[in-house]
């Protein structure tokens, strides 16, 4: 029987590693949210969290861009390190952490403005743009990288509230690239969209997977399974099981993860 | 892992293969005895009975492998669920060429009872068809079981068959050498051996699968063989193997 947190850190490359997060605690009040997780997440990859509801799998990929801090009675304790920088420490600006550390939520949130507008406004506030034509160039950029840009290109002043929810949510994706960020969140990305837009956000974030650590909550264990090389499994704030997804779904070592994925009452 | 699933439809399909599975494991097994038995009584009717009897084997394997797909596309089954699925088909592949090497015995008893026995070689047979037979029972067991001890067992024991092959290949040359109206006979009589023997080997991958589906892995020590014996050429032990 495994212990209720897996070490890592097997057969990890230290030079891979993008997030290292040590003995994290998540307190929300008197409930303790998250106990004692420790996972190592590495670039150039896609990590899954899954686990039944309340499990915490979304309160701790919110501890990974200070997510947190914007609700008053979290606690968040241990160590959290980015490229070895601790992402908690005073002199970090959740601001500048959250441009590195993308996020993309649920149900797609576009500004309501336009296409053109969803993407410049990080790059703008940011000055990562020094004149109209660079900032084209990145709303293009963001736009293409979205998968989104061939059906939007002649329409960049519409509403993006007016595109349909697949689109809406590729744009929101588009940008959450704008930014160049190093690491994308994605708190159940595609659960709002039908199959066809679901296929096409998760091939997105197969090609996203070239240039960036992309961490994934979802309930759709299929989803893990397709586009996930990492998979973590969350039961009751602890961290059960952290393996390559082909072993999570072929051969679980903890007999509540198999419980968990083969949808017996566990 | 015996909690049910949620879905009581998926624990009904997956038991519903594994019957089926086990089934027509009972049915080689019935062939693979009154096969053995039909050569050494030269019973006819018992041959003919056996020859009949392999269709129904091949239709349960159509039917499992039918299921099987069923199930694939409509639960997405993982972990051991996913093994179940996929152990459940291979050993039906099995068992279905057990049951056809059991046909071609009764098929050859049909020959053999028209020509002169030879001397002991339908019980030897007999014996070597009951060692697979007992083997098959129990990789089954195992199977069912999810006992990877049984299992590692079963597979260990496919030596003896392997040996008892050997015995008698060199036992049927010695026949042909002898008297050389025993030829006939004796080469109906060596296929019999060799299909018994790759019984054997089926039984033995069906034992690897119940290693696989009790622990999630494929066994990885090479089972011992002996096949030294018939690559042997007389006069050049030394050569290379």
């Amino acid at each position: 029987m495994m212990k209720d947190n897996v070490d890592a850190k097997v057969g990890v490359n230290a030079m891979d590693v993008k997030f290292t997060a040590k003995d994290v605690q998540v307190y929300y009040g008197d409930n303790h949210a998250i106990k004692d997780v420790s996972v190592d997440i590495l670039d150039k990859t896609v990590t899954a969290f899954i686990g039944p509801s309340g499990c915490g799998k979304s309160t701790f990929l919110r501890c990974l861009n200070r997510m947190n801090d914007t609700i008053p009675i979290a606690r968040v304790e241990g160590d959290i390190r980015l490229d070895g920088e601790d992402i908690n420490a005073p002199q970090v600006d959740p601001v500048q952490l959250r441009a590195k550390v993308g996020m993309v939520f649920q149900k797609p949130n576009p500004f309501p403005k336009s296409i053109y507008d969803n993407i410049a406004y990080g790059p703008r506030i940011h000055g990562l743009a020094k004149n109209k034509a660079d900032l084209d160039e990145i709303v293009e950029k963001s736009l293409r990288r979205g998968a989104i840009w061939d059906e939007v290109k002649d329409r960049l002043d519409a509403p993006g509230t007016g595109l349909s929810g697949g689109q809406q949510q590729r744009l929101c994706i588009a940008r959450a690239v704008a930014t160049e960020p190093e690491v994308l969140l994605m708190d159940e990305p595609c659960s709002a969209l039908d199959p066809i837009a679901t296929a096409q956000v998760e091939e997105l974030i197969d090609e996203l997977r070239q240039d960036y650590s992309v961490v994934i909550v979802t309930h759709s264990m299929q989803q893990a399974a397709r586009v996930s090389q990492k998979t973590a499994f969350f039961h009751l704030g602890n961290l059960v099981e952290y393996d390559d997804t082909t072993n999570i779904f072929t051969n679980p070592q903890d007999t509540r993860t198999e419980s968990y994925i083969t949808g017996r009452i566990g | 892992m015996n909690d049910p699933h949620i879905a009581k439809a998926f624990d009904r399909d997956l038991e519903a293969i594994q019957a089926q599975v086990m089934k027509m494991g009972g049915l080689v097994e019935e062939a693979i005895r009154e096969g053995s038995k039909s050569l050494k009584s030269r019973d006819v009717e018992l041959a003919e009975k056996v020859r009949r009897g392999d269709r129904q084997i091949d239709e349960l394997e159509d039917l499992i492998n039918t299921q099987c797909a069923q199930v694939l596309a409509i639960r997405q089954p993982a972990a051991t669920d996913l093994r179940t699925v996929l152990t459940v088909m291979k050993i039906a592949g099995n068992l279905e060429r057990i049951g056809d090497y059991a046909k071609n015995m009764a098929k050859r008893t049909e020959v053999l009872s028209q020509m002169q026995p030879v001397e002991g070689a339908s019980s030897a047979i007999r014996r070597m068809s009951k060692e697979v037979g007992s083997m098959l029972s129990d990789a089954l067991d195992a199977y069912v079981r999810r006992d990877a001890e049984l299992a590692e067992d079963v597979r260990h024991r496919d030596l003896e068959v392997d040996q008892m092959y050997n015995a008698l290949f060199r036992e049927f040359l010695t026949f042909m050498m002898e008297d050389p109206r025993n030829i006939t006979a004796c080469m109906h009589l060596h296929f019999i051996a060799k299909n018994v023997e790759r019984m054997g080997d089926h039984v033995t991958s069906i034992a690897d699968q119940a290693v696989y589906l009790a622990t999630g892995e494929m066994p990885d020590d090479p089972r011992p063989k002996d096949n030294k014996a018939i690559y042997r050429v007389e006069g050049f032990e030394e050569a290379d193997e």
